[in-house]
């Protein structure tokens, strides 16, 4: 077989974008570090939109890491013991999207009956078939690990009459700072190809595209190199650059970039025959039909001017921020915000003793005033936002609108199709909070189109 | 050190959605890039028209930053001063008129400009005529001697020669007795090159040196504050209805088309939003600003093309629309 990984040339989505000053440098130089396993985990049985897990080992129970904890029901995704310990009371604990939330307290304990459970390699783990994969995917408890965290055996599982030709892995990692998949794709890109290779046969696809960023050459390298090495069957694996670029990492954006499609408004990749899968699921994809191993730890880059160690960490699940900070050497002078996942999507939180779920990808700590703490002034019309928006949408017309209490008349100019990628928020000359008007509008619009249904 | 002093933000966390990081861009920035880049326009007025030409900058400048400011003060808002609008305002319009206007007429029409141009829509962001030229056409309208006749002809600075030397502008001249006489102005003594692009002619203080116009409308779009769409699809607009009088270009050459399409018409507020818009309504000014000087009653016409196309804007922000990457129900 020949290797047929190509680098092509460098693609980008149509319109708009911005170039936030990557500040990618404080780790992208730092391989992964594994945190000392912490004393108390705090999982919450609700990691991603859906039906919460249900709790299946009770208080007191000695747990060993890898065991299953709860159970996701028929739409969610299973609960391991991240590490080996005790299991406290049930309880209600801050959660890092959800405010609070329930969540399984274990507690760190050694000794006869807490060894770490072991996951012996699968010889046959090539030939299995899908329904098996797809069995393994589920009870590995792995959801997307890019940030949204949809169950990846619901995604991977599809609608009847739903044909897909292509299957992306997302590499592309757009947000400023952060350096996980970065990492991964450094690490890892025997483990991508690989679970790339198994999505691939699951879904009935015979191309899969890797789409990194341009500004990421070095992976770029090592995965067409895995991808050239590998035995694909009838599978073609590609490399695809594209421009560094915000939001490249965007579903729409990348599909774009890397297929020439265009996605229908408000429909999902599958309308353009495509699936998308961040790099890092496709690691716990491979380990999970491979190994049969579960989901249990995650990559976490703790960056940012407010910390004193920037690091790329492997943390299990359920580890607290503040152990994650404290292995980052702890804050340097003047931390503001703590922010979960990128600075351009994530949001920040009051407080540390708030558990990695497994949607975190990064944890950015920023110094001094945040740059909308002054308020915001009028639209001068100046049409950055337009520019910069890579849907078409104009967020000067929704906002001037939402301020007037105008919200229903917004439908024109898009607010309903925005994906809150916050590219107009970041070059409006006022500091207005474009994002968070298009937010309103969009909710007014939904409100609106529901009660016409109900009429 | 322990781990709690490690882990104590000194300040209590900050909540808040992203995005948590900002472009390095502000309005009171923009503004001031924009009166920076009209300093060398400015100045070179003031060199050629001597020291009157000075006291008008200064007296419109002055009584539009006042009129913000007072008006800040009375409603008892934030005052919005330093953000560079008000003093954009007062000094475009004085660029736009001639040192010969008394500095009372100045300080008047610096007023009006912000008052009534901006002020009474709301402020910075709601008004809907560019507030420069409303305040200019406040004084073709108060003052229309002042503002039409009596050019001071340009000299150097130092020179003793009075003020009263005065002439007409070469669109004064083609306006009157046409294309002829025109040519024979601007190819006379002081020439094609000294009158029209070093800008060596009567006419207002900061039109004459084409080239600082130009200069400084450079540094805008290198700097990305304006896009060229505009200040192009002005000047093609211009070009072809004045295209059939043969006098195309000495039409490009003079007036006020160059300060008007790179610094009235791209006024980020009255003008569309989109690119498409933006070109429509760019032609839309040329043509006027032809239509007006070929036929209208005053030699100018980019003032009025201008504020006339600003009642489009509305409309034009509705007609054209950005295209949406993706299209409704249309997969590829």
């Amino acid at each position: 077989m020949s290797a047929t990984a190509t680098h092509g040339s460098v693609k980008t989505f149509g319109k708009g974008g911005i170039h936030p000053g990557p500040n990618k440098g404080m780790t992208s130089g730092k391989p992964i570090e594994d945190i000392p396993p912490p004393k108390e985990v705090r999982l919450p049985l609700v990691q991603h939109l859906g039906e919460p897990a249900t709790m299946i080992v009770k208080k007191g129970d000695l747990v060993r890491r890898g065991q299953k904890i709860a159970d996701g029901g028929a739409t969610g995704a299973p609960l391991h013991a991240t590490i080996s310990g005790k299991v406290k009371p049930l309880d209600r604990y801050p959660h890092p999207t959800l405010v609070m939330s329930q969540a399984i307290v274990i507690t760190r304990t050694e000794g006869e009956g807490t060894e770490e459970l072991e996951f012996p390699e699968d010889p046959a783990w090539r030939g299995v078939s899908r329904e098996e994969a797809l069995e393994r995917i589920r009870e590995a408890g792995i959801v997307g690990l890019g940030g949204a965290a949809f169950p990846t055996f619901r995604k991977l599982t599809l609608p009847e009459g739903v044909k897909l030709d292509t299957l992306i892995l997302n590499g592309a990692e757009c947000e400023p700072y952060l350096t996980s998949d970065y990492r991964i794709m450094l690490a890892h890109p025997v483990e991508i190809v690989e679970g790339a290779m198994v999505m691939a046969r699951i879904l009935g696809v015979k191309r899969a595209i890797i789409g990194v960023e341009s500004d990421k050459p070095e992976a770029a390298a090592k995965l067409e190199a895995a991808a050239a090495g590998a035995e694909r069957g009838d599978v073609k694996i590609e490399v695809g650059m594209c421009q560094a670029r915000y939001p490249q990492g965007a579903e729409r954006q990348l599909v774009h970039a890397l297929t020439g499609r265009v996605m229908p408004a408000r429909a999902l990749p599958s309308a353009v025959r495509v699936l998308v899968q961040n790099v890092a699921t496709a690691v716990a994809v491979h380990d999970a039909v491979r190994y049969r191993k579960p989901l249990l730890d995650r990559v976490v880059t703790v960056t940012g001017p407010g910390i004193r160690e920037p690091k790329n960490v492997r943390v299990p699940i359920g580890t607290l921020l503040a152990d994650l900070v404290a292995f980052g050497g702890g804050f340097h002078k003047g931390v503001t915000r703590v922010v979960a996942g990128g600075p351009m999507m994530g949001r920040s939180l009051p407080r540390l003793d708030i558990p990695v779920i497994k949607g975190l990808n990064g944890l950015v700590l920023l110094t001094g005033v945040s740059p909308f703490e002054g308020g915001y002034g009028p639209c001068i019309g100046c049409t950055r936002c337009v520019e910069a928006c890579p849907l078409g949408l104009e967020p000067d017309q929704v906002s001037v609108r939402v301020e007037a209490g105008r919200q229903l008349e917004t439908e024109p100019f898009g607010a309903i199709d925005c994906y809150e990628c916050g590219c107009c928020t970041y070059v409006c000359p006022s500091s207005r909070p474009l994002v968070q008007f298009m937010q309103v509008a969009k909710a007014s619009l939904r409100r609106a189109g529901e009660l016409r249904i109900r009429k | 050190m322990s781990d709690e002093v490690l882990l104590t933000p000194e300040h209590p966390l900050v909540v808040s959605p992203g995005p948590h990081l900002h472009a390095a861009e502000s309005t009171a920035k923009i503004m001031w890039w924009v009166n920076g880049t009209l300093a060398p326009a400015a100045l070179w007025g003031a060199f050629v028209f001597g020291p009157k030409a000075l006291v008008v900058i200064a007296c419109c400048v002055a009584g539009a930053v006042a009129a913000e400011w007072g008006c800040c003060a009375g409603m008892k808002r934030r005052n919005t001063v330093s953000d560079g609008s008000a003093f954009c305002t007062g000094l475009l319009l004085a660029l736009t008129i001639g040192a010969q206007v008394q500095w009372w007429q100045a300080l008047l029409g610096g007023a009006f400009a912000v008052l009534i141009g901006k002020v009474i829509f709301g402020g910075l962001g709601f008004n809907l005529f560019n507030p420069a030229l409303v305040g200019r056409a406040f004084m073709m309208a108060t003052f229309p001697l002042a503002m039409t006749s009596g050019w001071i002809s340009p000299r150097p600075w130092f020179s003793l020669a009075p003020d009263a030397l005065t002439t007409a502008t070469p669109l004064n001249v083609l306006k009157e007795h046409g294309l002829a006489a025109a040519v024979k102005v601007v190819t006379s003594p002081e020439g094609l090159w000294n009158g029209l692009v070093l800008g060596f002619r009567p006419g207002s203080i900061g039109e004459v040196s084409v080239v600082l116009v130009l200069l400084g409308g450079a540094v805008l779009v290198a700097r990305g504050i304006i896009r060229l769409w505009i200040p192009l699809s002005v000047v093609a607009g211009t070009a072809l209805a004045t295209a059939f009088t043969g006098a195309a270009g000495l039409h490009l050459l003079s007036g006020g088309l160059w300060l008007g399409a790179f610094y009235m018409a791209t006024d980020y507020v009255t003008s569309p939003t989109t690119r498409n818009g933006q070109v429509v309504f760019g032609l839309i000014i040329g043509l006027l600003t032809g239509l007006i000087r070929v036929y209208g009653g005053y030699p100018e016409g980019i003032c009025y093309a201008i504020l006339l196309a600003n009642t489009l804007v509305p409309a034009l922000n509705l007609w054209f629309r950005p295209r949406r990457t993706a299209i409704a129900g249309s997969p590829s």
